[in-house]
């Protein structure tokens, strides 16, 4: 439940952001995973909270998009997602525990929301979710103003994330990156890795000489089964 | 048993063993505008006619063939509105597929159960039928493949089918001139002669739709534009 996910509108669309420490407790279960989902070609979201959820309910969601995308022949909005999202979230109550930044450009124009695990929403030009969400927003709070270039829009992104990385204890390890524009995006994942190993033995971690082989041999399995027949087994 | 005279099913058995319901079904399909399909070495087309009921409807609002999934496409002879609620229920179906193993769902399968829907429907109580026999156009894993779907619920797979109006002479056709090794193209190109054969009145890009996925597995109806240099090329 450590996170720092953030998102910015700038000049041509919406830039996302998320750091990759998943944590269980005290201990970092995961150093590097993804933590900003597929919604629609055009759409993406950043999920804080439990995992599980966030995965799920973006999952669900995207289904349903896809679903809709087909029976309209029209690309998704932002907006819809939205409302999936929240009708979702409020039916239960705050219990699927996920925080959530959704952006994407739709015909309407660049899209940015920020939804909470009860179901309300917000429509911000730049958000931060998570508990690394206050490190974040002091970056943007400082830096952020409107009509951002592609590059520095990147930049204050990675600068917002690295602060969560730094200062929050649940976030850490690389920065993830997705650019939605008009017709196009770009996912970059792990934009930058300021947390490289400092260690690695100098002997290596290869296997002692006493590992065993076991088996080399590789059993096909049967082609094809054979059948034979039986008389009219549908008969008496 | 209190609804006694409603509770007889629709679809009881024949003394002469017929399914009485399912043969009207048919019967429907067999009235319906003309669909083919033809499996190619590289790909598979699926066609059919669009004759519209009054020169004012709007024909670029009517797509009879439709996408399951980006790699599976469909097309009905029969009743428009039964095809829309079939098409639905099988995507939902892919869908779930999709979401369950993460990956998309293969042909065969999205074609059983999509014959298991149909079958449920020839069993239920207070449903009937659905009136159209689909053609399922895919490519996956295991190549290019076509399927029929009746409304019994029996699904077959064929190197090239036609059904509605004039499904005898459309297959006759079919049957000289499929080869085995045809190329998507030449497929499309008999595609084009087999609906010419049966067609009343001028074929053009307005009154047919033709669907094609080859080895980029990817479903795509044809444009207008599109079906015009392949009618030019038959011509």
């Amino acid at each position: 439940t450590g996170t720092t996910i953030v998102g910015l509108i700038f000049k041509d669309g919406v830039i996302l952001g998320a750091d990759t420490r998943a944590t269980e407790g005290p201990i970092v279960a995961d150093k590097n995973c993804e933590k900003i989902h597929y919604m629609a070609p055009n759409i993406y979201c950043c999920g804080a909270g439990t995992a599980a959820d966030t995965e799920a309910v973006t999952d669900m969601v995207s289904s349903q998009l896809r679903l809709h995308r087909y029976q309209t022949g029209r690309d998704s909005r932002v907006i819809t997602a939205l409302t999936l999202l929240k009708k979702h979230l409020f039916s239960y109550q705050g219990h699927v525990s996920a925080a959530l930044v959704l952006g994407g450009v739709d015909i309407t124009g660049p899209h940015l929301h920020t939804i909470y695990p009860h179901g309300s929403t917000d429509t911000l030009p730049f958000a931060t979710m998570g508990s690394g969400s206050l490190a974040a927003m002091s970056v943007f709070e400082a830096k952020y103003k409107e009509g951002l270039t592609r590059d520095e829009g990147i930049k204050l992104v990675a600068e917002s994330i690295c602060s969560g990385i730094f200062n929050d204890l649940g976030s850490g390890s690389n920065v993830d990156i997705c650019v939605i524009t008009k017709g196009n995006k770009e996912y970059l994942r792990n934009y930058m890795e300021p947390n490289p190993r400092t260690y690695v033995s100098s002997k290596g971690y290869s296997f002692t000489k006493k590992t065993e082989v076991l088996l080399t041999k590789i059993t096909p399995l049967l082609e094809r089964v054979e059948i034979t027949e039986v008389g009219e087994a549908m008969e008496e | 048993m209190g609804d006694s005279q409603y509770s007889f099913s629709l679809t009881t058995f024949s003394p002469s063993g017929k399914l009485v319901q399912i043969e009207h079904a048919l019967t429907a399909v067999g009235s319906g505008q003309t669909s083919l399909g033809i499996k190619a070495s590289n790909g598979v087309v699926i066609a059919t006619e669009k004759k519209l009921p009054s020169i004012l409807v709007d024909e670029a609002s009517v797509q009879k063939i439709q996408h399951l999934t980006p790699n599976i496409g469909t097309v009905y002879s029969g009743m428009g509105p039964d095809f829309r609620v079939l098409v639905r229920k099988s995507r939902k179906q892919a869908e779930q597929y999709l979401r369950l193993y993460k990956e998309p769902i293969p042909v065969t399968q999205l074609v059983r159960e999509t014959a298991t829907v149909m079958q449920e429907f020839t069993q239920s109580g207070g449903v009937r039928p659905f009136g159209v026999s689909l053609l399922v156009a895919g490519y996956d894993d295991k190549g290019p493949q076509l399927y029929q779907v009746d409304p019994s619920g029996s699904y077959f797979s064929w190197k090239a089918s036609a059904m509605g109006k004039n499904v005898s002479n459309a297959k006759t056709f079919l049957e000289k001139r499929y080869t085995e090794d045809m190329e998507l193209d030449d497929a499309i190109h008999t595609a084009i002669l087999t609906l010419k054969e049966g067609f009343e009145g001028e074929i053009s890009s307005k009154n047919i739709e033709i669907g094609k996925i080859g080895t980029d597995k990817v479903f795509r109806v044809l444009t207008p534009a599109e079906i015009d240099d392949y009618l030019a090329e038959v011509e």
